[in-house]
């Protein structure tokens, strides 16, 4: 159907299940190394990160796309700079119908925020009135696909100092989920003794 | 509200700390004009015109990067500015080439072997110059605050309030970045960007915002619009790392942070050879270029035999940088051996080596370096002191005539003069002996020295031992 799409079914995929989640590894053939985890009572992608390793040392890191971000246990890096725990922090979360995003830590109420679709540059813009806060949010999910983003799309709520921006799931997109959860449940799940958690935990 | 500014005033001043001046700190560049020639005084550097042009020329043959391994030798009696002309290389080269400065006995340690000391040392003089996409943070600072504890020890911790035009983000400061943040003299004000990753920190200059804060402002203030958007943002840039740097982020899990402490320990030749593959690689690849940078050892004849056939084989590498050494002796023994060899280095390294002298300087420029020590240190002389004092550095050394400017500009304060004197500059002759007094006055004394029963006899056993 897509590049995308056949570039992940050319992908050497593995998978293991862990309770209700089904947590596959595809290894691209541009070099990549992407996971997804998928609950299978629901079939909605709860997490999905990619493999990314820096340029001058081979320090393995997750890129967390979709899904809570890794907890930092290890405080070392406490030499240089890094935002304080109060300040906004994003976190995606996909549901059946919409793709979410999560920011939380945001004391100003509603109608201090705008979000829109900017379309050149493939991204929501997040915008405070009171100048506190802007974000630019990338959507990968639908710039592999080209599918352009429009702003009847968008809509956003307020809750407990989070705001919780939806974006609609467009029809292509909803097409391609279903042909990749099709292939998803074809593959075999190793056991999971055997090869032990190739997830970043 | 004059309290107010008192306290203000006071607080800056807390922050900013005070440069101090070391003994070549006046020194800018080597003083060469557009064809390589030696302007007499220049850029803090006086006379040994010829010296100087060779060091020109060694200049050239560095910038061009396609020679590897050469080696200069700087030979001078002592206080004849060897030092100097390496610190004005240094200079001269600017800031992205690298440049290691070390003392041949820096080499010995407990931690490490001689050859892994040395190896470190070329690896830190070779650059490799490569394009990153990194994470920066740019915007203007808002607030900066820094909290000491109280008894003084223990870890300060700071908050960085950054904005942009359309956010504002408080940041969480570690000690590290304290500490850079103070030397790159940072405040509210300021816009400026720092590199997530290595923690480098640049000032781009003062926001148009707070262009009236000060009726005075240095003349190299530069205004710049506050940035617009995210605070974080990705930005392909180049930089220059040594090689030294790769090896320490790879040798461990906790990559650069080693880089901070400092204590790098030794590294594995595989990782090593690993590194070196991968520039090789990159450099194919068109994403890398190497920038042989010079390491600069100083009282060379501290190596001892072993460095030195090491330095050898290391020359005939083609990844190796071009090597400064400098020395004041004449013909000595080579450390670790029982042979004598001109400047304490093996005849097969000299070979290998362009010898530069330095000469003794004349009275004229001996004149002309007292008078910028005196502007360097902040020190007004009436001419007849200065006569004199050259007079002293002509009889004794460069040294000591430097050491009695601010001396001898302490006791002039003291009566208080504006200018140092003739009067001072004797006072503080006689308050402090130079080498030649001291050796006169040790031998008429010697006898109420302590230990003086030790006879030349027993001297003579014990060297043997």
């Amino acid at each position: 159907m897509t590049d995308w799409l056949s570039l992940l079914k050319t992908a050497k995929k593995s998978s293991i299940i862990d309770k209700n989640l089904k947590k596959v590894r595809y290894e691209l053939n541009t070099g990549q190394e992407l996971v997804e985890e998928y609950n299978m009572d629901t079939g909605v992608l709860t997490r999905r990160a990619w493999k990314c390793t820096g340029q001058f040392s081979n320090q393995e890191k997750w890129d967390i796309e979709i899904g809570e971000p890794e907890p930092n246990y290890d405080s070392k890096g406490d030499d240089v700079i890094r935002e304080s725990s109060g300040q906004p922090t994003v976190s995606r979360r996909n549901t059946k119908t919409n793709l979410e995003w999560r920011i939380r830590n945001l004391p100003y109420p509603v109608n201090t925020y705008t979000v829109t679709a900017d379309t050149d540059e493939h991204c929501l813009v997040v915008r405070t009135s009171n100048k506190k806060y802007f974000k630019k949010l990338p959507i990968p999910d639908l710039s592999r696909l080209n599918i352009m983003l429009e702003q009847a799309n968008v809509s956003f709520t307020h809750k407990f100092n989070t705001l919780i921006i939806a974006y609609q799931k467009p029809k292509q997109l909803l097409d391609f989920e279903r042909a990749l959860y099709e292939e998803i449940k074809n593959i075999e799940p190793q056991n999971q003794d055997a090869i032990g958690s190739n997830f970043c935990n | 509200m004059a309290a107010a500014a008192a306290a203000k005033i006071a607080e800056v001043r807390e922050t900013t700390r005070v440069e101090r001046i070391g003994a070549h700190s006046h020194i800018r560049g080597l003083g060469l004009d557009d064809s390589l020639e030696a302007r007499h005084v220049s850029q803090g550097m006086v006379g040994q015109v010829s010296a100087r042009r060779a060091v020109g020329i060694v200049l050239q043959m560095v910038r061009d990067g396609r020679i590897a391994g050469r080696a200069v030798l700087l030979a001078g009696q002592p206080g004849t500015g060897k030092t100097a002309i390496a610190t004005a290389l240094a200079h001269a080269l600017g800031q992205d080439t690298p440049f290691t400065s070390m003392a041949g006995s820096e080499i010995y340690s407990l931690e490490m072997s001689k050859t892994e000391a040395l190896t470190q040392a070329i690896r830190k003089s070779i650059g490799v110059r490569i394009k990153e996409e990194s994470e920066i943070i740019e915007g203007e600072v808002v607030d900066l605050s820094i909290e000491r504890p109280a008894t003084g020890v223990g870890t300060k911790v700071g908050k960085l309030i950054l904005k942009t035009t359309d956010m504002e983000t408080v940041y969480d400061l570690g000690g590290k970045m304290i500490d850079s943040i103070l030397k790159e003299k940072v405040q509210s004000g300021d816009v400026i960007t720092i590199d997530k990753a290595t923690g480098k920190i640049t000032r781009l200059g003062r926001s148009f915002a707070r262009a009236r804060d000060y009726d005075a402002t240095g003349q190299q203030t530069r205004f710049v619009q506050c940035p617009e958007g995210e605070l974080q943002k990705r930005k392909e840039v180049v930089h220059t790392v040594t090689l030294h740097e790769i090896d320490v982020i790879n040798s461990r899990t906790h990559g650069f942070l080693a880089l901070f402490s400092g204590d790098t320990g030794e590294i594995k030749p595989e990782v090593r050879e690993q590194i070196n593959g991968k520039v090789a690689e990159w450099r194919e690849e068109g994403k890398a270029e190497i920038i042989p940078g010079v390491l600069f050892i100083d009282e060379v004849h501290m190596l001892d035999i072993e460095c030195f056939s090491f330095l050898n084989r290391a020359l005939e590498n083609e990844m190796s940088p071009i090597v400064i050494m400098a020395t004041n002796r004449g013909i000595t023994k080579i450390r670790g051996t029982t042979y004598k060899s001109p400047h304490g280095i093996p005849l097969d390294l000299l070979d290998r080596t362009i010898i530069v002298p330095t000469q003794p300087y004349d009275e004229k420029e001996l004149k002309e370096i007292l008078n910028i020590r005196c502007e360097e240190e902040d020190c007004q002389m009436s001419d007849n002191a200065l006569v004199v004092l050259t007079r002293i550095c002509k009889e004794t050394s460069l040294r000591y005539g430097m050491q009695l400017i601010m001396t001898s500009s302490l006791i002039a304060r003291k009566r208080k003069a504006h200018e140092v004197d003739v009067e001072d500059i004797k006072r503080a002759y006689q308050l402090f002996f130079d080498e030649g007094r001291s050796v006169q006055f040790l031998k008429e004394y010697q006898q109420e020295f302590m230990f003086n029963e030790i006879d030349e006899k027993d001297d003579m056993e014990m060297e043997t031992i």
